[in-house]
């Protein structure tokens, strides 16, 4: 209070000392001895007031954008002024009072106003450049969840939404209510089930009754669980959940905009990202970044495809081992594998530490181990596993916890899909394959 | 029988023939300009001719002048590229020039300020041609002057406001071409074809404006009154189209049509205005501009009736403030039906702009909102039962208005409990879910709906006993029409709160429907009932009359209190639809890069609108203040039971 009584005179002293030279001056002119102390007394209320005013406006001043609640008070202020002065200085008394009632309205409700809980939209998120292709999977889910809703660790809080703003229809929680549009929860399973739906048609868009039935013309329908959601985000009304349409069309029209249209305008990249959100978050393997944008390719003819802002930053993918786009050896070399693994084909790779890598052969009888209780259910899908999460299954023989369990950072999803698919080319007893396909 | 049709009806001819004579000329520039409008389609200015860019899209492929086929984001169209597109912004001083201060609340503030001044002054010439016009067909001489005064009374406050206006225009220009040049340059890219159409039509409506102020005692008497009341008509044409001009502006930020993705207009100027928004926000605005402006004309009255120095004055400022309060309530009845047909328009254009309005980040400023309409119609009640005061027989009804407070009480609090609500992670915790565990089994829309259909119905009533504060019906049936007043209301009443609680134990799809018959039940209360009564009091009793200026000074706060709420709601409502492109200048084809791209908490908003409608009285109260050292001067006429004032005199400074 003091700072602001000093604040006050130091902002007003001119304001003050005018109003102080302005009575003087009538009460000098003034002969009358009553009046002249009636004005004396008029002039003492009236700098109380100015003065009460100064230091209302210098809070206002202070604290104006700041969200302490403090400036209804300084209205407060004002209105009580307004009053008094009103009383003594009857002349203009009734537009004084209006006035100050008027105050007093506007800071009761800018009062009420602060004492609701305050949300902020914060800011929209930076049009930076990624280079999502060079990303490993975790990468790719963090940029999906910062997608989805604004930020890590945000699709914990609820109302987080992000710039592909799908929370705002879709619930994302098993078991949360989604009346808008249909619970995104175990998606990558439920989207191969949905292939088979009776209204969907799979490769068979003429027989669909929705309000567009091709994403564009030509482009044919899903076959697989991700080009289900990819056709999902690039057109909606293809195939319209029961009970999820536009009110009125008999779930023949989604009211879902188009992802890679303005306003939420997600490039392929930032699809990929968001669509290994959702199925990193369960646990279950995600495709390779190629994989998820050629089903976005499909779906999404190349004149419409949202390109990355320019001018914005380059965010390197840092801290990853290799990018995948490597000769597989370097690849190889470069994740370190060779240090415990014999993997045959690769020159060096001769390390005992870790079991023999004859992937095609051993991933088959580990999926039949009755120890085995992992998720993965192909040889691919486990190879991936034991990658991502090596102590999911551990060979017999061989210690846990020898193999870092950070390869989901250090190796972009390019990089895992291409050491996927030399490690299941190799097979017991077949010729190991020419190196040169894998580059 | 000759004579007779030579004579008034003549007259009346003539006028209408006026009429549409000034209208045609002065509308003409726009049918001149907008060939799009005629051509369904076609470029208008600033865009080569259709001819001209089939053969240059046909034949120039590889040449360096082709102009390119864009199509239209809204209407699907194709059509040549003729503008630029929408500029990429960054935060810079090129782009956002700026002061040391947040360049968003400047413009807020000049734009809101503006926006208050220009709905007033649009809104006061609508009621000053019903006015006049009432004056005019009225056969009582006595009332016909006095209606004649009001109107006159209505028009020279604007008039004062007027030029204020158009200052507040200019410093929004500047405010604009300084702080976001990039932005207001290509909206005007856009907007030329009609922005000198704006401008002409600036300038038809001042004309026409002087004409009419200037010319009311000239015009007073025959052909030339029924001139003068026509021009009334002229006059508010000009104010509406210039009123949705200026709408076309926000109708294309908020929803953009007539250009590409890119933002390049495509020729169509009729498209770039008729925008998927226009036509319910033009409808919103003129509602709200009315019940806004009668609201000022309320203030004003109270103002004069506060500040008196005789009974005649308050008798006349008492009966103007009771008429302007009427009229803004009249307007703010149907506003939410308008607001309704507003939100289904944007849920039909993007549904997660709809959302974001009213389940999402905005969510809690509708709150504000239903508070405020409570606020509107507690304030409407209570004018109402004061005004009882005025008149021989209006303390009958007084013992019964405790009842009333608690309807309306208890009716605001169901209104305004929340349901669903944002939080923050900790609350949600605190709470374990996303309702709470109390109120949220209570907020319900079925509920809500209750509260607010209470609230009218008992605003209902209050009007109906106004009506009957001074007289008994004496028509034959009148016990009969009591008992079926009163059941209706009862049965009204028991219909809305039972489908209210009725609500709580269905499924929220189904609840949606329930709305429908509590709506009915007061509609019909609003209809039947008021007929019903006016019926009853065709043939009554009086038991004395009203008494003009006998009513207690603080009804005159309750003017002023639903003057800042209406001018605190349109600010708010003003601020929710501004806020909802969240980072676009223009939605989906212009990004906010500045650095206040992003939304304010609900208090700062609260802060900036209380500054806003501060601002705004603080600066038309002085406009009031100086109209009355003009009038102290003038001579004052007075009867002695029908509310005078002062003649008609030019208003300060005009």
């Amino acid at each position: 209070m003091v700072h602001l009584i000093t604040e006050a005179v130091a902002f007003g002293w001119p304001f003050l000392v005018l109003v102080v030279g302005i009575s003087f001056y009538k009460q000098a002119k003034t002969k009358d001895a009553a009046t002249r102390q009636s004005m004396r007394f008029n002039t003492m209320v009236g700098l109380v007031a100015a003065f009460m005013l100064l230091i209302a406006v210098v809070n206002y001043r202070d604290n104006f954008g700041t969200s302490d609640g403090m400036l209804p008070i300084s209205l407060v202020m004002i209105t009580g002024l307004a009053f008094l002065m009103g009383i003594y200085f009857t002349n203009i008394g009734a537009l004084m009072k209006i006035g100050g009632f008027m105050f007093f309205v506007a800071a009761a409700l800018s009062g009420y106003g602060n004492w609701l809980p305050q949300v902020e939209g914060g800011f929209p998120p930076p049009e930076v450049k990624l280079d999502f292709q060079s990303m490993t999977s975790q990468q790719l889910a963090d940029e999906g969840e910062k997608i989805i809703f604004g930020g890590l660790g945000q699709s914990k809080v609820q109302g987080a939404i992000g710039k592909g703003q799908c929370p705002l229809c879709h619930g994302f929680n098993q078991g949360f209510l989604s009346e808008r549009a249909p619970n995104l929860w175990d998606i990558p399973a439920r989207s191969k089930e949905r292939l088979k739906h009776e209204n969907y048609h799979m490769d068979d868009p003429g027989a669909r009754d929705t309000a567009q039935t091709e994403a564009f013309e030509g482009s044919g329908t899903a076959t697989t669980g991700q080009e289900y959601i990819a056709e999902s985000h690039a057109c909606p009304s293809c195939f319209v959940v029961p009970g999820f349409g536009v009110k009125g069309t008999n779930d023949k029209e989604s009211p879902m905009p188009r992802i890679h249209k303005p306003p939420i305008s997600l490039t392929i990249g930032e699809l990929a990202a968001v669509d290994t959100w959702m199925y990193v978050r369960e646990g279950v393997e995600s495709p390779a970044y190629d994989e998820i944008a050629s089903a976005y390719e499909k779906f999404i003819p190349e004149k419409d495809r949202p390109q990355a802002s320019e001018g914005g930053d380059e965010a390197a993918a840092g801290g990853v081992l290799a990018t995948g786009k490597e000769p597989i050896t370097d690849l190889f070399m470069k994740a370190g594998c060779p240090a415990c693994h014999t993997i045959p084909g690769i020159e060096g790779a001769t390390g005992k530490v870790g079991p023999l890598l004859m992937e095609g052969s051993n991933a088959p009888k580990r999926l039949k181990d009755s120890g085995y209780e992992g998720r993965a259910k192909s040889v691919r899908e486990y190879i991936t596993e034991s990658i991502l999460n090596p102590s999911m299954y551990v060979v017999k023989d061989f210690p846990d916890n020898q193999m870092p369990k950070d390869f989901g950072q250090k190796l972009s999803a390019g990089a895992v899909n291409k050491i996927v698919d030399y490690l299941s080319s190799l097979e017991e007893g077949k010729d190991i394959p020419s190196l040169e396909e894998f580059n | 029988m000759g004579r007779l049709i030579s004579g008034q009806t003549r007259k009346k001819v003539l006028a209408v023939t006026s009429l549409f004579v000034m209208g045609a000329m002065l509308t003409l520039p726009i049918f001149m300009a907008l060939p799009a409008l005629a051509g369904g389609g076609a470029p208008a200015a600033g865009g080569p001719p259709p001819d001209v860019v089939a053969a240059q899209s046909g034949e120039g492929e590889g040449e360096g002048d082709k102009v390119e086929i864009g199509r239209d984001v809204y209407y699907k169209t194709e059509g040549p590229a003729v503008g630029a597109p929408a500029p990429k912004t960054q935060d810079t001083e090129e782009f956002y020039p700026r002061y040391n201060f947040e360049s968003r609340v400047l413009l807020w503030v000049a734009n809101q300020q503006h926006l208050y001044y220009g709905s007033f002054v649009l809104a006061v010439p609508i009621f000053c041609m019903c006015i006049e016009f009432a004056g005019l067909m009225s056969k009582d001489k006595a009332m016909a002057k006095k209606y004649d005064q009001l109107a006159y009374d209505f028009i020279k406050i604007s008039l004062t406001a007027y030029s204020l206006t158009a200052i507040l225009g200019g410093i929004l220009i500047f405010t604009f071409l300084t702080l976001y040049p990039a932005f207001f340059g290509y909206l005007s890219s856009i907007f030329r074809p009609v922005m000198h159409i704006y401008a002409l039509m600036f300038v038809a409506e001042s004309g026409t404006l002087y004409i009419y102020y200037y010319g009311w005692d000239k015009m007073k008497e025959g052909l030339l009154k029924w001139l003068h009341v026509s021009m009334s008509v002229v006059l508010n044409v000009i104010g509406t189209v210039l009123m949705f001009l200026a709408n076309s502006w926000i109708g294309f930020m908020m929803s953009p049509a007539g250009v590409d993705e890119q933002g390049r207009y495509l020729g169509n100027i009729w498209h770039v205005l008729h925008t998927a928004l226009w036509n319910p926000l033009n409808v919103h605005r003129i509602l709200g501009n009315m019940a806004f402006g009668g609201g000022v004309v309320a203030a004003y009255a109270a103002y004069r009736f506060l500040s008196s120095k005789n009974d005649e004055e308050r008798a006349h400022y008492d009966w103007m403030g009771y008429i302007a309060m009427s009229l803004g309530v009249a307007f703010l009845i149907p506003l939410p039906f308008a607001g309704y047909w507003l939100m289904r328009e944007v849920y039909a254009y993007r549904q997660q702009m709809g959302i974001t309005l009213m389940g999402g980040l905005l969510a809690w400023l509708f709150i504000i909102q239903a508070t405020m309409i409570g606020i509107l119609f507690l304030t409407t009640n209570y004018y109402l039962w004061q005004a009882l005061g005025r008149m021989t027989g209006g303390e009958r009804f007084q013992r019964y208005i405790k009842y009333f407070v608690f309807i309306l009480v208890v009716g605001l609090l169901v209104f305004i409990t929340p349901h669903t609500i944002v939080m923050t992670p900790a609350e949600l915790k605190a709470m374990g879910g996303q309702q709470h565990p109390v109120l949220g089994n209570y907020g319900v829309m079925s509920a809500k709906n209750g509260g607010i259909n209470a609230i009218i119905m008992t605003t209902i009533a209050s009007f109906i006993w106004y009506q009957r504060g001074n007289r008994i019906p004496a028509v034959k049936w009148a016990k009969f029409g009591n008992i079926f007043l009163i059941t209706f209301f009862v049965v009204a009443h028991v219909n809305n709160i039972w489908v209210a609680c009725y609500g709580y134990f269905i499924p929220a799809n189904v609840r949606i429907g329930l709305s429908v018959p509590q709506v009915a039940g007061t509609l019909s209360c609003l209809f039947l009932g008021s007929a019903l009564n006016l019926a009853m009091l065709k043939q009554s009793k009086e038991i004395g009359p009203i008494q003009w200026g006998k009513i207690a000074p603080r009804s005159q706060y309750a003017l002023i209190m639903l003057a800042t709420a209406f001018t605190w709601m349109m600010g708010l409502m003003g601020y929710i639809r501004s806020s909802v492109r969240l980072f676009w200048h223009v939605n989906e084809i212009m990004r906010d890069n500045s650095p206040w791209a992003y939304t304010h908490t609900i208090g700062f908003a609260a802060n900036v609108i209380s500054f806003n409608v501060l601002f705004f009285w603080v600066s038309i109260l002085f406009v009031f203040w100086l109209g009355t050292l003009g009038v102290k001067k003038a001579p004052v006429s007075a009867t002695a039971t029908v509310p005078s004032a002062p003649s008609p005199q030019p208003a300060p400074g005009h």
